[in-house]
C-alpha cells in the first residue's frame, strides 16, 4: 500500500535564508508552486512507482498559512482526479504525532508538539487527540525566532539552531518572566520583556548575547517541561514524545529526559529528519486515515488556516 | 492546451451600480463578448486620477459599489474543465465574504465570476486565482491525460 504526499517546509527554509523576516506567505506559495511538480516527479521516480500503483493522495488540509496550503492542495486535487485516486486531507499536527509514533515506537505517549507555528501538549483519549495544554498566544518557536531577529542572529541554517549553539556558551542566567498559566503557557510577555531588556543589558555589558540565549532557553523550556509533566500526571502516562521543529533542540530533550526519569517515564524524540515539517509525516497520517476508511470528498477538501488537533476523529486507534 | 489568453473572454466592468438601472455600459457587452470568445470593450473608469491621494479617494468612493470580473478558460475537453473546477473551487476566499468567487463548467469551458466591493481585494483574488490556475494547468500537462474512468 502506497501513499504519496507533499510537504515542502524543508525547501521553504531556503526561501528565508539570508532574510531577516520569517516566512512570508506569498513568497512561500510562489516557491511551492515553482518546485512542486518536479518534486512530485522525483518522488515517483525515486520510489519506482507509476501513478496507477498509488493508493491515495494525502495533503495538508491545515493548519498553516493560506496561500502555501492552497498551492499544494490544488495539485493534490488535480492528480487525485487525473489518476482517479482517493484524497485525504490531513491535519498537520496529527502528521507530526503519527510520524513520531511510527519512528519511535511509542505506544500512547503524552506529546509535546513544539514548532514555529504550534505549541501544544496532546494526549490520545477516546478517538481524539486532546489538547491538554497550549500556548495562549505565540508558539515557542516563534518566540525564539523573533528573539533571534532582535539580536540579529543568522537564519542559516535556522535561528533556533543558532540560539541553541550560542546558549551553550552562556554563563549567566538572566531572570525572565516565567509564564505558566495552569495547563497553558504564554510567550509574548517574555518576548517583549527580552526585546526591551536585550538592548539595555548588552549596552551596559551586564550580560552577553550568549547569556540571553541561554536564559531564554532555560526559561521557556522549563515552562514546556512543566506543562508536559502536568499532563502526564493527569493521564498517568509513562511515555513522552517530542515532535515539531523545536523538538530538535538537544537542551529541550535533555530537560524533558530529566523530568521523565524522575517520574519513571520514557522519553521519545526524533532527529531533525522527522522533527521538522516533512511530507512523509503527512503520508503516514494519511495512510492511517485511509486504512481506517477516511476519504475527503473534493467539496470538503478546502484548506483551513485554523484546524485544531482535536477536531479530527481518530478512528485508526482504539 | 490553449493558454488562458488565447481566445479566452474576460474583462473588467466599471462599477456596477444598481442605481443606474440595468447596469454599466460594459455589462451586456462583456457577457456577449465572453460568449463569442472575444475581448470585451474596455470601459472608461468613472473617475480620473488626481494628483496625490487618488487611491484614498477611490477607496472613499467605493462604498456600496460592486465590482464584477469574469473569466472564461477553455480546456481541450469537458473532463479537463471539470478537473480544473474540482481543484480550484474548494478553497474559500480569505477575508470573510468580501470577495465572492463562483466557478462553473459550461461544456469544456471553466467560467469564473467574481463580485466584490473592494477593488484591491478583488485584484488580489484574481491574481492569486491566475497563479493557482496556471499551476493546475501545468499539473494536467505534466501528469495527464486523465485516466479512463
Amino acid at each position: 500500500m502506497t501513499t504519496w504526499s507533499r510537504g515542502a517546509c524543508r525547501a521553504a527554509e531556503k526561501v528565508t535564508k539570508g532574510q531577516d523576516v520569517g516566512f512570508l506567505p506569498g513568497d512561500t506559495a510562489r516557491h511551492h508552486r515553482a518546485v512542486i511538480l518536479d518534486l512530485l516527479q522525483e518522488a515517483l521516480t525515486e520510489a519506482g512507482l507509476t501513478s496507477q500503483e498509488i493508493d491515495c493522495i494525502a495533503y495538508t488540509k491545515g493548519p498553516g498559512m493560506g496561500a502555501p496550503l492552497v498551492s499544494v492542495a490544488v495539485v493534490a486535487r488535480t492528480v487525485a482526479q487525473l489518476w482517479n485516486k482517493p484524497l485525504l486531507g490531513v491535519n498537520h499536527c496529527i502528521g507530526h504525532i503519527e510520524m513520531g509514533r511510527l519512528i519511535t515506537g511509542a505506544t500512547s505517549p503524552t506529546v509535546l508538539y513544539v514548532s514555529g507555528g504550534n505549541t501544544q501538549v496532546i494526549a490520545y483519549s477516546e478517538r481524539r487527540y486532546r489538547i491538554f495544554g497550549e500556548t495562549i498566544d505565540i508558539a515557542v518557536g516563534n518566540c525564539l525566532d523573533r528573539f533571534a531577529r532582535v539580536l540579529k542572529i543568522s537564519n542559516d541554517p535556522s535561528p533556533g539552531y543558532n540560539i541553541e549553539q550560542m546558549a551553550k556558551r552562556g554563563k549567566k542566567l538572566v531572570e525572565l518572566p516565567y509564564t505558566v498559566k495552569g495547563m497553558d503557557v504564554s510567550f509574548s510577555g517574555i518576548l517583549s520583556f527580552i526585546e526591551d531588556a536585550a538592548q539595555r543589558m548588552l549596552a551596559t555589558g551586564e550580560c552577553t548575547p550568549e547569556d540571553l540565549c541561554f536564559s531564554l532557553q532555560e526559561t521557556v523550556f522549563a515552562m514546556l517541561v512543566e506543562i508536559t509533566e502536568r499532563a502526564m500526571a493527569h493521564c498517568g502516562s509513562q511515555e513522552a514524545l517530542i515532535v515539531g521543529g523545536v523538538g530538535c533542540n538537544l537542551r529541550l530533550q535533555e530537560m524533558m529526559e530529566t523530568m521523565c526519569q524522575e517520574r519513571g517515564a520514557r522519553l521519545f524524540a526524533t532527529d531533525e529528519r522527522f522533527c521538522i515539517d516533512n511530507g512523509a509525516m503527512i503520508a503516514q497520517a494519511g495512510w492511517e486515515m485511509f486504512r481506517a476508511g477516511h476519504r475527503t470528498p473534493l467539496s470538503d477538501s478546502g484548506i483551513t488556516q485554523r484546524y485544531r488537533t482535536d477536531e479530527v476523529e481518530v478512528t485508526w486507534r482504539d | 492546451m490553449q493558454a488562458a489568453d488565447a481566445g479566452a473572454g474576460g474583462g473588467a466592468e466599471g462599477a456596477d451600480d444598481g442605481a443606474d438601472g440595468p447596469g454599466s455600459p460594459g455589462g451586456a457587452g462583456e457577457a456577449t463578448a465572453a460568449a463569442l470568445g472575444r475581448a470585451p470593450p474596455v470601459t472608461r473608469p468613472r473617475h480620473a486620477p488626481r494628483p496625490g491621494g487618488d487611491a484614498a479617494a477611490t477607496a472613499g468612493r467605493t462604498g456600496g459599489r460592486t465590482y464584477v470580473f469574469a473569466l472564461c478558460v477553455p480546456f481541450p475537453s469537458a473532463v479537463e474543465a471539470e478537473i480544473a473546477c474540482g481543484s480550484l473551487a474548494p478553497d474559500a476566499e480569505p477575508h470573510g465574504g468580501v470577495v465572492e468567487k463562483q466557478l462553473t463548467v459550461r461544456g469544456s469551458v471553466l467560467a469564473v465570476r467574481w463580485r466584490a466591493t473592494n477593488p484591491r481585494l478583488l485584484r488580489i483574488s484574481i491574481i492569486s486565482f491566475l497563479d493557482q490556475l496556471s499551476l493546475v494547468m501545468r499539473t494536467m500537462q505534466r501528469f495527464g491525460p486523465p485516466a479512463t474512468r
